[in-house]
């Protein structure tokens, strides 16, 4: 239930308790005199007014709860486990003990949830978020799962009268706090044109990609890359080491040609000295990767190379390395004999 | 500074040009003479054989597409070792493998001549640009009176130690580079299959952690069907043999480079070894029998 001329959300980075109630600088001003910050949108969203939802703090959710409370928003959280709400509900957040109770305080509710199981379990499960869904809601479900659970998920939302968006995001932890993630989005338009402001606090672009199941193939495509090349980069690593060269001199090496990517120059390092710090935990990444080949093969697609990639995440996961970095992937590699 | 330049291809026709438009006085041989003609229209002298360059030249480089091009030049009659001696050096660019180029250092030396690998990543555009990385090893002396030649051919060089060590880090980086290729081709297909525009997977690559140079030069081609030649697949699939094969030396795991290898492999018995290297989204989309070069 929005309150006119308050709730809005906007870009002043100041004490929410003090200016919560008062439509302070409003972002699209602040806009015309500023440089345009989201360079790869179309249109500058329009601001949002309304309560916000936010089911999921884990990684990704937390620091995407949290910029939307520094740009003013009204946000509502819910976690399995509360305390992890903590920190946010002492910025001001409002906190909710079911997702259904969320889903029915605010107007649009965003789920960041870790596979397909949570997703629909969060969304359709007991308490679940259609529970609190009517007309003028909507749900946006930021988290990474297949097609078919993407489309159930629409499917029971629409049913109570309310609109979805999948919108997967490309970006892990540092993204998700530097508010530089982007959008993958796929549903309805409508409920797209009304988050895309609250979309720009959190990320710095956003494609509005067509009918449900579009997003999430994107994303997975895009994850399916990442995957491969983290796998490769490891051999090369690997390869590199036991042949008497410097792996660090490789990282230098690579990072100062055609393959040169922020994530080799950013983790390469750390996976010279056998360290993994997460980022994006690799049990999610074997997620992605076999959620890809799901979609390969219902198109018919061979992936040998995702395919053999897949194969190194789930020896990495059987060495008890699925919370660690998906960069861990390497020791996949390395000749180790399980004890 | 006069320098003598065997080879020129695709890197050393451009590799030769830019130290000429530089003021070094380079005399040329190519084993197909018609191809020193442009050089020497821009300055450069020719050498009729390998030795006759090496008489003339203190310094030579050579730039030959693959490890038996290499030893040829070096070992064959009119090759290079007949004048090399005491004072001269020889720089072999060429993308080898360890032994290869272990085989000509100690020949070279033998002759009282001294010796530096200098494999460089980068192709067409990058030695045009004079953007190189040289990954030199060999005789540190030697390798300093060469700086002033890398830095015009390159914008970084390395020196890494004794010959073997650039040879085989430049086998180390292509490979990397060769699965990426694939694993682009196998998104870009799974996208196009999927019904999702491929600009906008290229788009939202170039935005995020993955984003490099080589996908954002090679994609949008790739996704016309257009393969102009910057690094021919052939020497790709050469490159990928080569890392494997210093792989299985130790007992190194490369399932990815193994699977991408098969790749290229299919690519060069679709008679796609001529096109660039990024052909070989040919043969994951399944169409490569339709695309000879």
């Amino acid at each position: 239930m929005a309150m006119a001329g308050t709730s809005l959300c906007h870009w002043a980075p100041l004490s929410l308790s003090v200016f919560r109630r008062r439509s302070y600088l409003r972002r699209r001003s602040l806009l015309s005199v500023s440089s345009q910050l989201s360079t790869d949108t179309a249109t500058i969203g329009k601001d949002f007014e309304g309560r916000v939802g936010f089911l999921g703090m884990g990684i990704m959710g937390s620091p995407m709860a949290l910029n939307l409370i520094k740009a003013g928003c009204d946000v509502t959280v819910w976690n399995r486990t509360k305390s992890k709400c903590n920190h946010l509900i002492n910025l001001g957040a409002r906190f909710e003990p079911t997702p259904a109770q969320v889903a029915s305080s605010c107007d649009v509710t965003f789920a960041m949830l870790a596979d397909p199981d949570s997703a629909v379990a969060v969304a359709t499960g007991e308490n679940g978020a259609v529970q609190g869904l009517g007309s003028g809601k909507g749900y946006v479900d930021v988290s990474t799962v297949d097609g078919a659970t993407s489309k159930l998920i629409c499917e029971s939302v629409k049913k109570t009268g309310a609109s979805f968006l999948e919108a997967p995001v490309s970006g892990s932890k540092k993204p998700a706090e530097d508010g530089q993630l982007i959008f993958l989005t796929a549903g309805d338009e409508t409920l797209y044109e009304r988050v895309a402001s609250l979309l720009d606090i959190m990320g710095k672009s956003r494609f509005y990609l067509g009918d449900v199941g579009n997003g999430a193939a994107m994303k997975l495509v895009v994850n399916m890359i990442m995957g491969s090349m983290m796998a490769s980069f490891s051999e090369g690593l690997l390869l590199a080491e036991k042949v008497g060269l410097d792996p660090n001199v490789l990282v230098e090496v690579v990072s100062q040609g055609a393959i040169s990517s922020p994530m080799y120059s950013l983790k390469g390092p750390a996976m010279v000295k056998a360290t993994y710090p997460t980022a994006f935990p690799l049990k999610h990444q074997q997620k992605d990767l076999r959620l890809a080949l799901g979609l390969a093969e219902s198109v018919s697609q061979p992936i040998p190379i995702a395919a053999a990639a897949n194969e190194l995440y789930k020896v990495a996961k059987s060495q008890g390395l699925s919370d660690h970095d998906f960069s861990a992937v390497i020791e996949a590699l390395k000749a180790k004999l399980q004890n | 500074m006069e320098v003598g330049f065997l080879g020129l291809g695709i890197m050393g026709k451009a590799m030769a040009s830019r130290l000429l438009k530089h003021g070094f006085r380079v005399t040329v041989w190519n084993r197909t003479r018609s191809k020193c003609q442009e050089l020497v229209e821009q300055g450069a002298s020719i050498g009729e054989t390998p030795a006759l360059v090496v008489k003339k030249c203190k310094y030579t480089i050579a730039m030959l597409s693959d490890p038996a091009a290499a030893l040829s030049v070096v070992f064959e009659k009119d090759g290079v070792l007949e004048q090399i001696s005491e004072g001269k050096g020889y720089i072999d660019m060429s993308t080898v493998d360890a032994e290869t180029s272990s085989k000509i250092s100690e020949a070279v030396l033998k002759k009282g001549g001294s010796f530096v690998e200098a494999p460089v990543s980068g192709s067409k555009k990058q030695a045009e640009d004079g953007q190189l990385i040289i990954l030199s090893a060999g005789d540190k002396a030697l390798y300093e009176v060469m700086v002033p030649v890398f830095d015009v051919l390159g914008k970084k060089s390395f020196f890494l130690g004794e010959v073997g060590k650039g040879a085989r880090l430049k086998l180390v980086v292509n490979m990397i580079m060769g699965s990426m290729m694939n694993a682009l081709s196998e998104g870009l297909c799974l996208a196009d299959r999927s019904g999702l525009s491929l600009q906008t997977l290229l788009d939202v690559l170039d935005l995020g952690g993955c984003a490099n140079p080589m996908f954002k030069l090679k994609g949008p081609a790739m996704i016309e069907s257009k393969y102009p030649p910057a690094f021919p697949l052939k020497h790709q699939q050469k490159d990928m043999r080569l890392a494997l094969s210093l792989g299985d030396e130790h007992a190194v795991s490369m399932p990815i480079a193994a699977a991408s290898n098969e790749a290229f492999k299919k690519a060069r018995s679709h008679e796609l070894g001529d096109l660039d290297f990024s052909a070989v989204y040919e043969v994951v989309k399944g169409t490569a029998s339709g695309h000879a070069a």
